[in-house]
């Protein structure tokens, strides 16, 4: 392991009996208060047939506790100037609120209120259901939205528990009860497996202090310990050739395109070849993509390549968009420049750019309270440990050309059996690419 | 309580071209923020080269004289740094966030093409290109933009404001070089920029550095003036657009008033209110009690001249949109002859005061929040009494500012409704 490269600000990590982690972090400067609750009920848990769950429920918390009605926990987290954020990813649900430092008290006991203590009352159960249905409906306006949601239940393949959007499928959400919600909440807002971070001006220490005797006002509003079944991940289907599945956007001047391969998980030991490989390809501003696809064709104005890294499984993913007019010259520029990559990985002079890009910029993202407790926390849930940022800089600037060369071909997007998805108007995009790969076209319902 | 000058130890210069700079030191990581904020927006353009601001945005990382096409982003990221733009109404403000010990790289850049931009025909060709599709992006594919494009050319009938900042498409075709020669040697002169540099840095030194680059850049001349004439709105004006969408959607404006006005203040809060968390009052009537929409949100923001504060509901499908309309000025009329409630009213403040402390948390948002202060308000301090100034404002300044802005002859309403134009 390379040696310590970036000094984290005073911090102490304490595991509890019960399996809950607390993380306390100081940081000086201005008076705030971070405090970010991760839980094991991220979208990988929603039950078969009861896709987008974890969303739903981690949406419904604030609409009521056993305490106080919806407008009552609106007031009570608003009041002190804060937004409660809410989401899941595909592993955690994580709710955190930032408020002025004098008010930490105040926003631990809320934010532990509304993660233990929703009421899930039928009336706010039915009402949120019709929302998150239009909500779906609403985003079928959107063509990268039905892009990002295609990508995630194709490119993991069917039954992967990454293979859906985490707002799921409107055919589930209709389904959705009070008993799912409470269900879904009494097994998966449990302390094995969760962490409590707060970043605050006083000693990690005393934030400990604070943690421990604001949690020891809700202990007993915890849900009981429960057994879950462990979930199945299975490998990503190896596939046979290139397709292209074109989503009908009626009237589209526009075609979303996303290339899409297997990638890596985040704990993959090769973590920092394969964020330099793929910063190389399409990473920052200056990669082979942009050069070939926006500097010197002026094909599109936003082109990359990313890596969706879960915790067990990931994807790697070209995205850009085009006039109907240019979708195949984009597709065929951007395949070719992939597959040349894939061959012949970078050359020394990019490798050694992206090594100090990605070294420099490092810092950044962790200057803020929000960023700070949310890097921590998810290094340490997914196993990853300090050291993951700590050498974070040292590691990405030890990649070396062999290594680099073998994650291009590892983790190119275009490799055999990739995945083309296109949301655009269907006859233009069908025609636009005839001859390249089968092409099979759906209608945008089906994303919803 | 105010914020305190001695937690934002701005140092304040300025060149004899004129070029204003702001230093900020903060040496609690090793990286810096570089922001170049030039006082040349949209308002600056007349009908035939809409757009040239932003197309002009993205000429600056063509090439200049040392560093040529490509350069400016290679060499930045290969020191460990990146960089971005934006183009408003007002403004287009540069920057680089960097690791510290590229400092003098990224002054070499800046200072290079300020003083000797390239602008040629190829590449002019082929950013227009890379603009057409960023306009079809977020324009003629998306909702919101085609939406807010309509929304301007109501609500502004004389002023530059009524056209979008990204252009007509047509002018975006028919920009020239000569266009974007002229527009260079008149805007991105020194004494048209403010830089600001905030993060681990040695003041003295940077101020040398910054002597040195930008020292022998010459002044430019006085600046055209602007068409900000614009006549008073005398009743209600109205759009409707069809398109193809899954569910209806509303956006409507009022003209307020320019950055210096007082009442802007006034009218943070009022948007804070109404849109700002769960709890406000648009989203909870309307989101959450009548379910008549998606999202509800106001978007305000101060500018030059007098801004709009804008209202947009994304209704859920199916939803009549004069039933949401109707609901929309029940909640206008309500913010415009009930006084707020004392909680509510320091709930907004709350909410506009921590969002001020998160604008300041990172090297890039207090870069960012000097420069803007500075261009828009005169100057870095206007920031200090900020959470004062909104502090004091009471119920009564709510209501009378209200009163003022919501009346109904002054609404400018763009109604989207699903479906197709015959062709």
């Amino acid at each position: 392991m390379s040696a310590t490269d970036l000094q984290l600000p005073p911090l102490q990590i304490e595991k509890l009996p019960s399996g809950l982690t607390l993380l306390a972090v100081q940081k000086r400067g201005l008076p705030l208060f971070h405090v970010r609750l991760s839980l094991p009920a991220g979208a990988c848990e929603d039950p078969r047939g009861k896709t987008g769950l974890a969303q739903f429920v981690v949406d419904l918390l604030r609409r009521g506790t056993r305490r106080r009605p919806a407008q009552d926990v609106d007031d009570l987290i608003e009041s002190m100037g804060a937004h409660l954020y809410a989401d899941v990813s595909m592993e955690e649900a994580a709710l955190a609120l930032t408020v002025p430092a004098e008010l930490s008290e105040r926003a631990l006991d809320a934010l532990l209120e509304v993660a233990l203590e929703p009421a899930f009352e039928d009336a706010e159960v039915s009402a949120a259901r019709r929302r998150t249905i239009a909500g779906l409906q609403s985003d079928l306006d959107e063509p990268n939205s039905v892009a990002g949601r295609a990508v995630v239940t194709l490119g993991y393949g069917s039954a992967h528990p990454y293979a859906h959007p985490a707002q799921g499928f409107r055919r589930d959400v209709e389904t959705f009860r009070r008993e799912d919600a409470l269900g879904f909440h009494a097994t998966r807002y449990q302390q094995q497996g969760a962490l409590l971070a707060v970043v605050g001006q006083r000693s990690p220490a005393e934030l400990l202090d604070l943690m421990k005797a604001r949690l020891g006002q809700w202990e007993g509003s915890w849900p009981g310990r429960s057994q879950r079944v462990a979930l199945q991940f299975a490998g990503l289907p190896p596939g046979e050739g290139m397709r292209a599945i074109v989503i009908h956007k009626p009237d589209a001047t526009q075609a979303q395109v996303r290339i899409v391969s297997p990638g890596l998980p985040r704990s993959t030991p090769r973590y920092a070849e394969s964020v330099v490989t793929n910063t190389i390809l399409g990473g920052g501003f200056t990669s082979l993509l942009v050069d070939a696809i926006r500097v010197d064709r002026g094909l599109s104005y936003s082109v990359s390549t990313r890596l969706h890294m879960n915790r067990r499984a990931g994807l790697s993913i070209f995205s850009s968009f085009t006039k109907n007019e240019t979708l195949r010259e984009l597709v065929d520029v951007a395949l070719e420049k992939m597959r040349a990559y894939a061959q012949s990985g970078p050359s020394e002079d990019a490798l050694e750019k992206a090594r100090r890009y990605l070294a420099g910029l490092f810092p950044l993202g962790l200057e803020s309270h929000e960023a700070l407790a949310e890097q921590i926390a998810d290094a340490l849930l997914d196993g990853l440990g300090l050291e993951h940022i700590q050498t974070y800089r040292s590691r990405v600037s030890a990649v070396t050309a062999p290594q680099a060369r073998t994650m291009a071909a590892e983790l190119s997007p275009a490799r055999e059996g990739a995945l083309m998805i296109v949301v655009g108007e269907a006859e233009a995009a069908r025609r636009a690419l005839g001859g390249l790969c089968p092409v099979d076209v759906r209608q945008l319902e089906e994303f919803a | 309580m105010p914020l305190s000058e001695k937690d934002f130890p701005v140092e304040e210069h300025s060149l004899e071209n004129g070029l204003q700079i702001r230093l900020l030191r903060d040496t609690s990581l090793p990286v810096c923020t570089v922001y170049s904020f030039f006082r040349v927006g949209s308002r600056n353009e007349r009908p035939g080269i809409t757009g040239i601001s932003h197309l002009f945005e993205h000429m600056m990382f063509n090439g200049s004289r040392k560093y040529g096409p490509k350069e400016f982003d290679r060499r930045l990221e290969a020191a460990g740094g990146s960089s971005n733009a934006y183009t408003s109404q007002d403004i287009t403000a540069y920057y680089e966030d960097f690791a510290s010990e590229a400092l003098p790289l990224v002054l070499d850049l800046e200072a290079d093409r300020m003083a000797s931009l390239t602008i040629d025909d190829a590449s002019l060709a082929r950013e227009r290109e890379v603009v057409k599709e960023e306009r079809r992006f977020r324009t003629d594919n998306d909702i919101d933009g085609m939406l807010a494009e309509a929304l301007g050319a109501l609500t502004y009938l004389a002023h530059p404001y009524r056209w979008p900042v990204i252009g007509w498409m047509t002018d975006i075709e028919a920009i020239t070089r000569q266009d974007c020669e002229g527009y260079f040697r008149t805007y991105y002169a020194p004494n048209n920029c403010t830089l600001v540099l905030v993060g681990d840095f040695e003041p003295a030194a940077a101020l040398r550095e910054i002597d040195r680059l930008y020292g022998p850049i010459g002044a430019g001349g006085k600046l055209p003036g602007v068409a900000t004439g614009e006549p008073p709105q005398k009743g209600e004006r109205r759009a409707v657009i069809r398109y193809p969408s899954q569910a209806p959607a509303l956006i409507a404006a009022f003209r307020t008033a320019a950055g210096r006005d007082p009442d802007l203040l006034v009218l943070d809060l009022i948007e804070a209110a109404l849109s700002s968390g769960e709890g406000a009052r648009l989203k909870r009537a309307l989101v959450y009690e009548q379910e008549l929409c998606v999202d509800a949100h106001v978007y305000f923001g101060w500018r030059m001249d007098d801004a709009p504060f804008e209202i947009s509901l994304k209704l859920n499908p199916g939803v009549d949109p004069a039933r949401a309309e109707n609901a929309l000025w029940a909640e206008l009329s309500r913010v415009s002859s009930e006084q707020m409630p004392a909680r509510e009213l320091e709930r907004a403040k709350n909410l506009i005061r921590s969002q001020l402390l998160r604008a300041l948390s990172t090297s890039n948002g207090r870069a960012h929040t000097i420069g803007q202060m500075e261009v828009l308000l005169g100057s870095w301090r206007a920031m200090l009494d900020l959470p004062d100034r909104y502090a004091s404002i009471t119920a009564a300044d709510v209501l009378r500012v209200a009163q003022k802005t919501f009346a109904p002859h002054r609404r400018n309403l763009v109604t989207l409704v699903p479906g197709e134009v015959d062709a």
